[in-house]
């Protein structure tokens, strides 16, 4: 049996298969700061026999936590003599531009702990200074007598040639192998070096804390008699082993959110669609991500505490392409100075939460607004919900300001709120160059589907697929999963001056490698399968286009074939072409999967009338025309298959509500999936 | 079809966000395709959308000094063909007029295009872009010893690149004939049409969504909104008229110090910045144009008022700028201007310095102030193809109320500016980086201390390269404020190859650097915030440990004693009074 367990803010989720094909979720309060016992509460709660499990795998925001809480470990940083200070000049930039107090974002080591060497190599990687390991040494000692707990190394160059950084790393084990060490070059093979450091830096902070975690979940696990393969969700949509996980936690930054993205993917394949915007709204911020032609998109421009106001820390490892804004359930709505609605970015969290969970939180929230409204019923709430404090909130806060009724005022937060989203979905697809009417909508997370029926409407999306399972869909992508690694090089080489022989070796070094390493996950070689990319420009340009290229050896035909794609793909992002321009190759990117066997999701068929679905009928205020509509609610678990429900209606399951319009239509597909016409033309 | 909708609040709220977003958009497709790195590291461009009348409704910024300038550029445009009926759809005009519709050097190239709705003219779309080659004498084309405006490159005085759509030819042809690297130039002119026209494409989706009308009272409201807000922020500023002196370094060819002064007024609803009485223009390029003194004021405005909100014209309608006919900020025709930002940056500073001691909530002590500038240029040691740097520097901010200055921060007139990697510079330029670095130096002692300067060292490869460097606020120091002390100055040295050290310099003009010179520029670092005695001795102690502050700066600057082994401290006597 597949089990796979997600670690939320509030609650941690279990989904598996039944040896029947149907799907069990159970869900679990999340216990930190002992994260572990959580995933062992969910396993006793789901009833299942822990003897049977054949596959477990996880998703943990523990490497997260660790970073934003800044409870890593005590480090120190060793650099090319010279560079010490990268980590605290970075790239000097100030996103928050009128600011004359801006602050920048601290280093995570400081500098008393940052040493260097004499050591250098030129950009070829040719040895200008040969390392100097009797320092190497010196500052060990140091370390030790500082107290140091992990020790990052990152040398210029290292991406070209890694010699002086491995011998370092080797030194350090031999005379100290207690202590966590990182090379820059095991985590990134990409130039700049600030954005490499900095990586070096935090996986080294938070290898301890993630050793302690992953051996302590492998030994409650085993207290359990389970003798599963163990596997850890990446930020790259794929898993990898708890040995992996422990030696490059950092790979792990964004393992639970990733996870929806790629079962969308999954899903996807399963019902015949391969363009999809995947969709999650949770309780402070929604996520969206484009997958073309059912591939989930990966890059390494990855940051964390980056805001408009801020320039974050730069994290190069693989990374689902995601855009996150600060809009969910629970986003406060407020007025500016100026008189102007606004929604989000602050959130009342779980805790107060919105007004109608009465728990003391007394700010509207887009949850309020959708409960005020009609879309939502008290009986949703696992609380005691007081309407009138709901209204009062509303009531008080904003539609005073506006002189307008409670229910006008609720509508325009959940406008503003879709606004607001309906923004980033348009970032990620008309502003990159897709047309909308190609893609279909996969909603998941606690809103997702109270919302994006709305949102495909005004985005010419024609379909929107709320997945069975869709609060707690991350956990079931999970599921779906494939043991994965992307191999990122940079290897400048202008396309016409290409060395075939020297391009066909490299493509074959990364794939050797990869081989190797799932090899040592237990992978046969069969089950891997590679995708291979080149991330490619203008020569002068800066910014790449990843452009899908093909495997096997290249001759002319493909490199003709790829650079008509190129040109292809620059017009589509960015709406022109150079055709006598010269192209650049500045990265290969490989991304590797080792295949796994999936469990087999089973068709459903429920007879049945709709009559017999439906719970009540309430007023619900719609906007276009603004007024109360008599609305149909039903009980999503008794649809039966294939029958229509046209809008307005309202679809209830256990933590998810569907709202449909006027014009829109749905039904149950043969996976239980909610399907629905949006009416966009 | 056009959708009748109620011109409810929310729905021009959401008009409004779909155009800042809008604005994102064309700023990101700009840096995402432009061939040089002045624009996609610097990211040294603006780029936004104006009302058919050319009040700016938002702007994508990289840089601050760009505030403003676009909104002149399009009223130009109006003067000289809207008012005649001469915009057509599929125009595109360019234009780097520093005197009158543009602002700062003719290296900026500007684009406005406007934006028709079924044949009514409801908006534009701007920007203005560094290109990292105008022509004019020297290489980079913005030098630092030019004596007028013909020697610093191609001047475009509004004219049209696209009539209706057709692309005037003979101009590309003259453009590339006249620029040393017409490949970047041309190719960042293409991102900047691909930008305009994204833009164009946004508006009219909007007005087919929404309706001309439903448009036209969201750019109204949105202008009104920004005006509310700053009128609300200058009620709460102290009253009165404040005043501040300084100093401009030299203008490049040999003259100066130029005294520069303003006086502050701020009253109920106004916000006046006077700068009558700073000296006249003057012979060698820093003299800066009327519209870049405007930039530079509603940057500081901004800063003082509400740093955090949109950016549109219905803000700046309380601020008031008077200066001197032909003063240095207000230089005119045919006056030199290539380093007009030296004194952009110099008079912004003088509303900073006059309010800082009654701001302390938004305002630190002084920073570098200089863009510090650097180009350089050669052959490259491996390729032998010509090479050119052209970059500015980061150096230390201020510290202020509540919190140390930042290191290694870009001055402020650059803003989402990125320095260049040592690992890039080295694969692309005939260079060798030594160091990049900190600059410990003592200075900008205060009980929060100036953010600390750098040191990047760049070691020839190749013989016969030269470096044009232009560090302001290398005679005038960065000033500390509440009893913080002043920085240091910005200054290069040169360290040639048979150990001779040549130094310090401010600003250079075409300096011959030989293989295995290094040049060694030294960014300034900020001036100190408050009392160094009132400094926390532990965190005096902290400083010395992580090599900030030596033990006898502790001791002389902070009144603190360190143990150099231990870090152990002891208070002394003279912080008792303090």
């Amino acid at each position: 049996m597949r089990v796979a367990t997600d670690i939320g803010g509030t609650f941690t989720d279990l989904v598996y298969v039944d040896e029947n094909g149907g799907i069990e979720v159970a869900k679990s309060h999340t216990t930190p700061p002992n994260f572990e016992q959580g995933v062992i509460d969910v396993l006793e709660k789901s009833g299942i026999d822990q003897t049977a499990i054949s596959t477990f795998i996880h998703g943990t925001t523990v490497i997260i936590n660790a970073l934003t809480e800044r409870k890593g470990a005590k480090t120190g940083l060793i650099t090319t003599k010279g560079f010490r200070d990268i980590l605290e000049i970075a790239r000097g930039n100030r996103p928050d531009l009128f600011n004359i107090r801006y602050k920048k974002p601290s280093p995570f080591i400081d500098r008393f702990l940052r040493k260097e060497v004499n050591e250098r190599l030129n950009y070829k990687g040719e040895v200008l200074t040969p390392l100097n390991k009797e320092q190497v040494k010196e500052i060990i000692e140091y370390f030790k007598k500082e107290k140091v707990e992990a020790i990052a190394v990152a040398y210029l160059h290292s991406y070209v040639n890694p010699e002086h950084e491995k011998e370092t790393i080797k030194l350090i084990k031999e005379l100290w192998p207690e202590v966590a060490v990182t090379a820059s070059y095991e985590v990134t093979k990409e130039w700049r070096e600030y954005e490499r450091t900095n990586t070096a830096a935090l996986n080294a902070y938070v290898q301890p804390a993630a050793a302690t975690y992953v051996n302590k979940l492998y030994n409650k696990l085993a207290e359990q008699n389970t003798t599963s393969k163990n596997f850890i969700m990446q930020s790259n949509g794929g898993t990898t082993t708890f040995g992996n996980a422990k030696e490059t936690p950092i790979n792990m930054v964004e393992s639970g959110p990733v996870a929806g993205i790629y079962g969308s993917a999954v899903l996807g394949k399963m019902i015949g669609e391969e363009n999809i915007i995947a969709f999650d709204i949770g309780g402070t911020t929604a996520k969206c991500s484009l997958i073309e032609k059912g591939e989930v998109k990966v890059s390494t421009d990855y940051y964390i505490e980056r805001t408009d106001r801020n320039a974050g820390y730069p994290i190069k490892t693989p990374v689902v392409d995601i855009v996150e804004i600060g809009n969910g359930g629970g986003s406060i709505a407020w007025i500016d100075d100026a008189g102007s609605l606004k929604v989000g970015p602050q959130s009342a969290g779980a805790m107060p939460g919105p007004v109608a969970y009465g728990q003391g939180g007394t700010e509207p929230t887009t949850t309020d607004a959708n409960l005020l409204t009609g879309r939502l019923s008290a009986k949703n709430f696992d609380y005691d919900v007081n309407l009138n404090r709901v209204k009062d909130a509303i009531e008080t806060k904003i539609a005073k300001q506006f002189d307008m009724s409670t229910e006008e005022a609720a509508l325009g937060i959940i406008r503003i709120a879709n606004s607001n989203m309906l923004n980033a979905l348009k970032l990620i697809s008309i502003r990159k160059g897709h047309n909308p009417q190609e893609f279909t909508l996969v909603a998941f997370g606690g809103g997702g589907s109270m919302h994006a029926p709305a949102l495909a409407r005004e985005m010419g999306v024609k379909k929107v697929v709320i997945p069975l399972a869709s609060p707690v869909f991350s956990a079931w992508g999970m599921l779906m999963s494939d043991l994965r690694h992307d191999y990122i090089n940079t290897f400048i080489r202008r396309v016409e001056d290409l060395d075939l022989n020297e391009i066909n070796n490299y493509w074959n070094e990364i794939e050797n490698g990869a081989i190797h390493q799932f090899e040592n996950e237990g992978v046969d070689k069969e089950d891997v399968a590679f995708n291979r990319f080149a991330d490619m420009r203008y020569v002068g340009q800066e910014h790449t286009v990843k452009v899908p290229v093909p495997n096997g050896a290249w001759t002319a035909v493909e490199i003709n074939e790829i650079v008509e794609k190129f040109h292809d793909l620059h017009e589509q992002n960015y709406t022109f072409k150079l055709e006598d321009t010269q192209i650049e190759i500045v990265n290969l990117h490989v991304t590797a999967f080792g295949k796994v066997p999936k469990p087999v999701v089973n068709k459903i068929h429920r007879e049945g009338t709709l009559e017999d679905a439906k719970i009540e009928t309430r007023s619900v205020y719609f906007e276009n025309p603004n007024g109360w509509v008599t609305t149909d609610v039903y009980q999503r678990e008794l649809l039966p298959t294939g029958q229509l429900v046209d809008g307005p209606a309202i679809i209830e399951e256990k933590a998810a509500v569907t709202v449909i319009y006027k014009g829109q239509s749905l039904h149950v597909d043969e996976y239980g999936n909610l399907i629905i016409e949006t009416g966009a033309k | 079809m056009v959708q009748a909708t109620k011109m409810d609040p929310f729905t021009l709220e959401i008009v409004k966000d779909s155009l800042l977003a809008t604005g994102d958009e064309m700023f990101i497709a700009l840096a995402k395709t432009s061939m040089s790195p002045i624009i996609y590291e610097v990211l040294d461009y603006a780029s936004g959308l104006t009302d058919a009348k050319g009040q700016l409704l938002t702007q994508g910024n990289g840089v601050t000094g760009f505030i403003g300038m676009l909104s002149f550029m399009v009223k130009e445009t109006l003067e000289k063909y809207g008012n005649q009926g001469d915009l057509h759809p599929g125009d595109i005009i360019i234009i780097n007029d520093p005197y009158g519709g543009g602002g700062s050097h003719l290296s900026d190239v500007g684009l406005v295009m406007p934006i028709f709705h079924e044949g009514e003219l409801i908006a534009f779309s701007a920007n203005k872009a560094h290109w990292t080659e105008v022509g004019g004498k020297d290489p980079g084309s913005f030098t630092n010893d030019s004596t007028d405006i013909f020697q610093e490159g191609l001047q475009f005085p509004c004219i049209k690149l696209f009539d209706q759509g057709d692309l005037n030819e003979g101009l590309v042809e003259i453009i590339r004939s006249n620029v040393r690297f017409p490949d970047l130039s041309l190719g960042d002119m293409w991102a900047q049409v691909a930008a305009l026209k994204t833009g164009e494409k946004r508006v009219k989706e909007l007005c087919e969504k929404y309706g001309r009308d439903t448009i036209q009272s969201s750019i109204n409201y949105h202008l009104e909104h920004g005006e509310r807000i700053s009128r609300q922020e200058i009620a709460k500023l102290p009253k009165g008229t404040f005043k501040a002196e300084d100093f401009v370094d030299t203008d490049g060819i040999g003259n100066g110090p130029f005294p520069i002064q303003c006086e502050v007024t701020i009253t109920e609803d106004e916000f006046i910045c006077d700068f009558r009485g700073s000296s006249p223009q003057v012979p060698g390029p820093v003299n800066c144009s009327y519209t870049g003194l405007v930039s530079a004021v509603r940057t500081i405005f901004l800063a003082v008022t509400n740093p955090t909100q949109d950016v549109n014209d219905g803000v700046f309608r309380p601020l008031k700028v008077i200066v001197d006919p032909k003063s240095i900020m207000s230089a005119e025709r045919p006056a030199p201007v290539s380093n007009y930002f030296e004194t952009l940056v110099g008079s912004l500073d003088l509303v900073w310095k006059a309010l800082a001691p009654y701001l302390p909530e938004r305002l630190s002590a002084g920073h570098l102030l200089s863009i510090s500038s650097i180009t350089l240029s050669g052959q490259h040691q491996d390729t032998d193809e010509p090479f050119l740097i052209v970059e500015p520097s980061v150096g230390g901010w201020g510290g202020a109320d509540g919190q140390d200055g930042a290191s290694g921060q870009f001055c402020v007139a650059d803003g989402e500016t990125y320095n260049v990697p040592v690992e890039v510079a080295e694969t692309r330029y005939g260079v060798l980086v030594d160091e990049y670095s900190l600059r410990i130096d003592g200075a900008g002692a205060g009980e929060y201390i100036g953010g600390k300067g750098v040191i990047r060292s760049y070691r020839a490869l190749t013989d016969g390269q030269a470096a044009t460097v232009t560090f302001g606020r290398h005679k005038f120091y960065p000033w500390g404020t509440k009893g913080g002390y002043e920085g240091s100055p910005n200054e290069f040295y040169v360290e040639k190859s048979n150990g001779e050290i040549d130094g310090p310099y401010g600003v250079y003009p075409r300096y011959q650097l030989q293989k295995n010179d290094v040049i060694k520029l030294r960014t300034a670092t900020g001036g100190g915030y408050g009392n160094p005695y009132k400094r926390p001795a532990e965190q005096v102690a902290k400083d010395v440990k992580n090599e900030y502050y030596t033990v006898e700066e502790a001791k002389k600057l902070f009144g603190v004693e360190v143990n150099p082994d231990t870090f152990d401290y002891k208070e002394l006597d003279v912080r008792l009074n303090a």
